[in-house]
């Protein structure tokens, strides 16, 4: 028997397997609760200077974390490395903005297409290019990242380098108002899609997929020998990225009215690689963590100006260093006994 | 007449210019310990990567329960009841034991991911099955009481005896055990040769590698010898002890007798 570990982690997974559905269906319900009521927060401490803290909460914070936990299904659970991952975000924006303006469609209707489009293109990249392994694979998701925005800045059709402008946000749902001013509705939009885009990974990660997904990432071609069919996982996990990324390009569309191909560039990718290996790959709550702190720490540092950025730099260098698999590493917590015998 | 589970014809493999195998014709019966052996490159290894589909052979036949399996990808193969095991331990080394396991089982499970998505009852079920199917396994090779440790954590033995659960839990025909003794002491071997002959016992054809002659002596059925790409031998355990050819390749043979 192992010594008892002294860590909040432990302590907390302790409390929560010995928990009762009661008091878990509690807590469930305050940090959800805490979470939705984050707009009415006016705390000088967290407020962010220049930008105000309630579009923050929405762009970045939030949709960093919904792209994010897309990602680590990729990343993460499966151990391939996307570089491109802003192209599916593209594809979802530009869904929105090309399909509000063609035709009688609202928002809402428009969604399920801005995943599908995303998905049916995580398909195609993935077939042939998922038979190619580490960096190779690296290379050509970077290139499909810049093939989209190219196709975008060269397609008059879809409004060239000028991009798409008067894109109609989403019609009022359960008395909810999407105004240009107001960003408090597409926060709370986009954190229920989180919780059940969260939701969904969790139950795919605890059951066969999230086992297939591992055994990939561990060694692909024993999972193979051990009959798991690694291709259709793998589409599988380019899909379901595709599609959270997707879901996100539509939203942040439709909140910033306008879009060019110039917002999609490499740098949202690395950003948002960024945040699943600073949070701690493969664990959907450390790239949460790592989302909402690379999304807010360059916004409190707005005062530096343009220095920011090297803070910002400074900062994940250092804290690279000291936490080299992440803030909260997937480490799965063990459990000992005591061989019956 | 016994049925042969797994059986190699005429099989040529080559990596370039040098032939690895060479005609090779093996095979294993239903319920039998075949051993296979060999000095040091003789082509043992290159055998089961054939079987399991991780290489293509220039030409030759692997069948399985009569079927053959040549072009498959090999998780249809191994589906189909080939389990292995590898020379260099290779477990999922950041899943606990249990999940290693059960990830072998879930090949068998017809359900996939849109069911365990939406919670249908048939990937329940599967759920069930597997998790029960593993946990039954890690009894049988007496690792139960470590099933929630990380494989990477688990002590060498453990390791070895685990990967072996895992290449059962897809209900093999026959199961490929690649040098399952290396690394062990005589006490661990004897426990081992146990265990293989356990397996055996409940109805699982096995065809292993080993380099321990007392283990491969006292537990295997058949014995076939390869040496340079060319099976030179095969028979029962005390035939091939005396078997002039075996000698020599294991000895070397004397350049001039003088």
């Amino acid at each position: 028997m192992k010594a008892k570990a002294f860590n909040l982690r432990d302590i907390f997974g302790d409390w929560w397997e010995s928990a009762t559905p009661i008091q878990r269906g509690i807590t469930r319900t305050v940090v959800i609760a805490t979470f939705y009521a984050l707009p009415f927060l006016n705390n000088p401490v967290i407020d962010t200077p220049e930008t105000s803290f309630k579009s923050v909460l929405f762009y970045p914070l939030v949709l960093f974390a919904l792209m994010a936990v897309g990602l680590n299904v990729v990343v993460g659970k499966s151990g391939i490395l996307d570089l491109g991952y802003v192209a599916f975000f593209a594809i979802g924006a530009y869904t929105h903005a090309v399909m509000s303006a063609r035709t009688p469609l609202n928002f809402w209707e428009i969604l399920p297409f801005a995943m599908g489009f995303a998905m049916l293109a995580g398909l195609i990249l993935g077939l042939p290019a998922l038979r190619l392994r580490g960096d190779y694979l690296a290379i050509i998701t970077l290139g499909f990242g810049e093939i989209i925005r190219i196709i975008a800045i060269n397609t008059e059709a879809i409004g060239g380098a000028a991009g798409i402008t008067d894109i109609p946000g989403p019609t009022p749902i359960f008395g909810f108002e999407f105004s240009v001013m107001d960003p408090r509705p597409y926060y709370w939009l986009t954190l229920t899609l989180l919780i059940l885009v969260i939701w969904g990974v969790l139950r795919l990660s605890h059951r066969k997929p999230g086992r297939a997904w591992e055994a990939i990432r561990e060694d692909e071609d024993v999972a193979e020998f051990m009959g798991v069919a690694t291709l259709k996982y793998k589409l599988w996990a380019f899909i379901i990225g595709g599609a959270v990324g997707g879901l996100a390009g539509a939203i942040y569309a439709s909140k910033i009215r306008s879009i060019q191909p110039e917002l999609f560039t490499l740098n949202l990718s690395i950003m948002i690689l960024a945040c699943v290996v600073f949070g701690g790959m493969g664990n959907i709550w450390g790239v949460i963590l790592g989302a909402v702190l690379l999304g807010y720490i360059p916004e409190k540092l707005r005062f530096l100006s343009d220095y920011r950025i090297i803070f910002f730099g400074l900062l994940m260098v250092v804290m690279m260093n000291i936490r080299p698999n992440g803030l909260m590493p997937r480490k799965k917590r063990e459990k000992f006994q005591e061989k019956i015998s | 007449m016994t049925k042969k589970l797994l059986e190699i014809q005429n099989l040529v493999v080559k990596f370039g210019g040098v032939t690895a195998l060479n005609e090779v014709n093996l095979h294993v019966n239903e319920g039998e310990i075949a051993a296979l052996i060999g000095p040091n490159g003789a082509g043992k290894t290159t055998v089961f990567n054939i079987v399991t589909g991780y290489y293509k052979p220039v030409s030759g036949d692997v069948l399985v329960d009569g079927n053959s399996i040549l072009g498959l990808r090999p998780y249809l193969i191994a589906r189909m009841g080939l389990g292995r095991t590898f020379q260099n331990i290779r477990l999922f080394g950041d899943m606990t034991a249990l999940e290693n396991v059960a990830t072998a089982a879930d090949a068998l499970n017809k359900s996939g991911l849109l069911s365990a998505l939406f919670g249908l009852g048939r990937s329940r079920r599967d759920e069930k099955r597997s998790m029960e199917t593993a946990q039954s396994l890690l009894e049988f090779i007496g690792l139960d009481h470590r099933a929630h440790q990380m494989a990477k954590n688990l002590p060498y033995g453990d390791q070895r005896r685990l990967e072996i659960a895992r290449a059962l839990a897809l209900n093999p025909k026959v199961l490929l055990l690649d040098e399952p003794a290396a690394g062990f002491n005589p006490q661990e071997k004897v426990e081992l040769g146990d265990l293989i002959l356990k397996i055996r016992d409940k109805g699982y054809a096995v065809l292993l590698i080993e380099h321990d002659m007392s283990l491969v002596m006292k537990i295997s059925d058949r014995i076939s010898v390869l040496d340079f790409g060319q099976k030179i031998a095969e028979g029962t355990p005390s035939e091939i002890q005396k078997n002039q050819r075996v000698i020599d390749a294991y000895l070397g043979v004397a350049e001039d007798a003088s």
